[in-house]
């Protein structure tokens, strides 16, 4: 798979998790970029095209939600995949990340399974 | 101070040390060490408090709750286990001496104890948010808390190695 997949999430740990699972599920991207908070992934998204943004949503400086908020308000990453990958998962955290502009909600921990079921069919054939 | 130990009062509460709650602190520890790890884990008998193999475990990471809940999730391990964690988080790497995944992959493990455990349960999983991990190493420290609590441990075995994870609830806190 061509493009470029952003992961953000405040545990360096966890990126690596998360892009060997993508990688495993047989969704690898050409360039990857990694941000440690949502302010960093704003600063990339502000000067870099993404096809894919997987986020966590408990970040220090700025939230995943915070982040969803930023993209609309300044007209970011139009038409890209965001998906949540977070420890949250009750109703109004997965109704806010949802209105807020998110098009897919994983909760950690996850399987190969779970990340290919939940960004395979957003991402074009 | 020769060793580490959790001061704490405890209270009755029930409802926090319910079957209930044990039971999801059990399935979820199950869930994670399986679905992130390939590991393993089963359940042990063996009391936290009185245990020597606690003496051990140089390793342990926080995550408070907060709001519907108040308290925290603890675990505690020993540097060996803490390795074997991270390396299996990585699908195998080996993490080298001194890396700071060690500290990450602790941190991360704790964090989705905590939340699978609360969002398992219907009273605290909306209202009750996580705090961010802390590590701490060594095990010449106390941790205080604010307010009495109600402590619930398990002790969990993979491979060679124990999992002592407990959880602990303020008094006066709902739940």
């Amino acid at each position: 798979m061509t493009g470029t997949v952003l992961v953000v999430d405040d545990s360096a740990m966890m990126r690596k998790v998360v892009l060997r699972v993508l990688k495993m599920a047989e969704l690898e991207f050409d360039t990857i970029l990694e941000a440690g908070d949502g302010s960093e992934a704003l600063e990339l998204l502000r000067t870099n095209q993404v096809n894919l943004i997987m986020c966590d949503i408990n970040m220090p400086v700025m939230s995943g939600i915070e982040l969803l908020q930023k993209i609309k308000v300044e007209k970011l990453a139009a038409n890209v995949p965001i998906v949540m990958v977070t420890t949250e998962n009750s109703e109004p955290q997965v109704r806010q990340a949802i209105l807020a502009g998110a098009r897919g909600y994983i909760r950690k921990p996850f399987t190969v399974d779970h990340i290919r079921n939940n960004v395979r069919p957003l991402l074009p054939a | 101070m020769s060793d580490s130990t959790l001061e704490l009062k405890s209270s009755p509460a029930k409802n926090f040390l319910s079957t209930e709650n044990i039971t999801r602190a059990d399935s979820t520890v199950k869930e994670v060490f399986d679905m992130m790890f390939g590991l393993e884990i089963k359940v042990l008998d063996a009391d936290l408090d009185d245990s020597g193999q606690i003496q051990s475990d140089d390793k342990t990471a926080i995550v408070g709750f907060s709001g519907s809940l108040r308290g925290s999730c603890q675990l505690r391990i020993n540097h060996q286990a803490a390795y074997s964690i991270a390396s299996a988080m990585l699908g195998g790497t080996p993490i080298a001496e001194g890396d700071e995944s060690l500290n990450d992959a602790l941190g991360e493990l704790c964090n989705m104890l905590a939340g699978g455990w609360k969002n398992g349960i219907a009273d605290f999983a909306s209202g009750c948010a996580l705090s961010p991990p802390t590590i701490v190493s060594g095990l010449d420290y106390k941790i205080h808390m604010a307010r009495p609590s109600t402590k619930l441990c398990r002790t969990y075995q993979f491979g060679p190695h124990t999992v002592h994870l407990s959880l602990y609830k303020e008094v006066g806190a709902q739940g």
